[in-house]
């Protein structure tokens, strides 16, 4: 397999001082799913941001062979595609069609290819029949799956997905997953960026742990990450778990969104 | 309101734009005095309106909820405006005059205002908001602005939305004393409402950069003048004509005189 995404030594400093990236070097094979976990504010929206250009840290970032520089930018932008984690971000037209025809049409599609393209899409994230709805009054989920459609009307090689599942109900969750698998059938390459463990074991092939430090401190196949409860614990993807079982109180590592048995 | 599938939809917006637009110059144009001719303009609109799905019942409900705003700046024009009294009341050593000049420049104000919010009514309940940019866009409205009220349109729900969240928020930490300080934190709102809008802003233009957006909003939707659409504007024009060249009224001069078909108006 070719290595779509590399990046090193990529520092940003946001305007106000505070670190946003330190030192973070990875690299990304075609067609793998690989989640990066890490705890609120480890900068990996911040990852993202950098990836696709908005913010300019220092570093070297090559994507699909290309260096990320102003003269690439628009080509490397075309092949890869961003999720936001609000959809209200995302979802900017007046109707759902006018928002999934947005990137094919900047793309410089002709009308017929766009709406085929735009179709697609939609029947992908079963949402046939939305064209002309109003993004805002879609429910949270419809939004989340709407959001996507935006970015699949490209049809980008790779996909950036900020936090996919945070604030959708488990049945949207598995919607969403299923998506998820549909397009890593497809041969995407896809970068999802979350703290939800379950979502990482559903899809993940490999694991990139961020540390609060703001830098990636373990790499590797996820059931080697899942597995390794140290370090899961000492970057806040699982606590410390205290409960009762009626006169014995116990204490385990417990990860978030679990209801396990004893 | 849901649309059905009445001519009026089926109208490129851009010929909905124009003729009501001329419609609406022609009867600001008209002096108030030719009150027959308001009565054709509004013979004008019914006709429109009965080329759309919409029950009448269902446009007076929204004229009604538009029309005491007009009739609230209005209401005091006749009092304020001097000239000839026709009337004037006495309150013990109060003196309110009304004028012939006021009537007249209340009833300009309301007859033109209710004849346009018509209209308007008509044009909103027939035309989606998107088509209704699209079309602007088409007749070389400045971008800028068509973008403007698109993006409007899209999140003032949304900032009405964390407004009211923010009011919420404090109004379940505010038990009722020290009243003065609430300007503080009303102050404060204002400023994490505008932060907030101002970040939001800049994440909507990342993800439009990141599809490609490079200054020009483009669409799928493409939109043909039809022989109805020609059709149709060139009823209105011609109707439009016939009113503001008094030709109606000539044409009904030839007829029977004293009899006058529009003689209650």
């Amino acid at each position: 397999m070719a290595r779509i995404i590399k990046v090193s030594n990529l520092n940003y400093r946001y305007p106000d001082g505070t670190t946003g990236l330190n030192d973070v070097s990875f690299e990304v094979e075609e067609g793998e799913t690989m989640v990066i976990l890490g705890a609120n504010g480890t900068g990996k929206s911040t990852l993202f941001m950098n990836l696709t250009g908005i913010l300019d840290g220092d570093g070297h970032i090559e994507v699909m062979g290309l260096l990320l520089n102003k003269i690439n930018l628009k080509n490397i932008r075309r092949g890869m595609g961003m999720v936001f984690q609000n959809p209200d971000d995302q979802l900017f037209c007046p109707t759902v069609m006018d928002d999934v025809s947005f990137g094919p049409l900047n793309l410089g599609l002709d009308a017929n290819q766009v709406t085929e393209a735009s179709q697609k899409a939609l029947a992908l994230v079963d949402l046939q029949g939305y064209e002309s709805r109003t993004s805002y009054h879609l429910s949270f989920g419809e939004k989340k799956r709407a959001a996507i459609a935006t970015v699949l009307s490209m049809n980008p090689r790779i996909l950036l997905l900020d936090e996919p599942t945070s604030g959708l109900d488990p049945r949207s969750i598995s919607k969403f997953i299923n998506i998820l698998y549909t397009l890593k059938s497809q041969g995407k390459t896809l970068l999802i960026v979350t703290h939800d463990l379950f979502l990482t074991q559903e899809i993940a092939d490999r694991v990139l742990v961020f540390s609060e430090e703001k830098r990636p401190v373990a790499i590797g196949n996820y059931k080697e990450i899942l597995n390794n409860y140290d370090l899961l614990l000492k970057n806040n993807l699982v606590h410390q778990h205290r409960h009762r079982h009626d006169a014995v109180v116990h204490e385990h590592e417990h990860q978030h969104g679990y209801i396990h048995k004893h | 309101m849901k649309l059905t599938n009445s001519l009026l939809e089926k109208l490129d917006p851009r010929t909905k734009i124009i003729s009501f637009l001329a419609i609406m110059l022609c009867m600001i144009l008209t002096p108030i005095t030719r009150m027959r001719d308001f009565g054709l303009y509004f013979l004008l609109i019914l006709a429109i309106g009965f080329f759309s799905n919409i029950t009448p019942r269902q446009i007076l409900k929204k004229v009604c909820i538009l029309i005491p705003f007009v009739l609230f700046i209005a209401m005091f024009v006749p009092f304020v405006k001097e000239g000839n009294v026709c009337w004037s009341l006495e309150i013990t050593h109060w003196k309110l005059d009304i004028t012939y000049e006021g009537v007249w420049t209340f009833l300009n104000i309301i007859v033109k205002s209710s004849l346009s919010i018509f209209l308007l009514v008509i044009a909103n309940a027939t035309t989606t908001f998107s088509d209704f940019l699209k079309g602007l866009d088409m007749l070389r409205v400045p971008r800028l602005l068509v973008m403007l009220m698109s993006f409007m349109y899209r999140y003032i729900f949304v900032l009405i939305d964390e407004a009211r969240k923010l009011m919420r928020a404090r109004s379940l930490r505010y038990f009722g004393s020290r009243y003065k300080e609430q300007f503080r934190a009303m102050g404060y709102m204002i400023g994490v409402l505008f932060i907030r809008t101002f970040e939001r802003a800049e994440r909507i233009y990342s993800a439009m950069i990141i599809r490609g957006f490079s200054g020009e909003i483009l669409s799928v939707k493409r939109f043909r003048f039809s022989t109805m659409d020609i059709l149709f504007m060139v009823g209105i024009i011609v109707s439009l004509v016939c009113i503001v060249s008094g030709l109606v009224n000539k044409i009904e001069h030839m007829r029977v005189s004293g009899a006058h078909l529009w003689q209650g108006l």
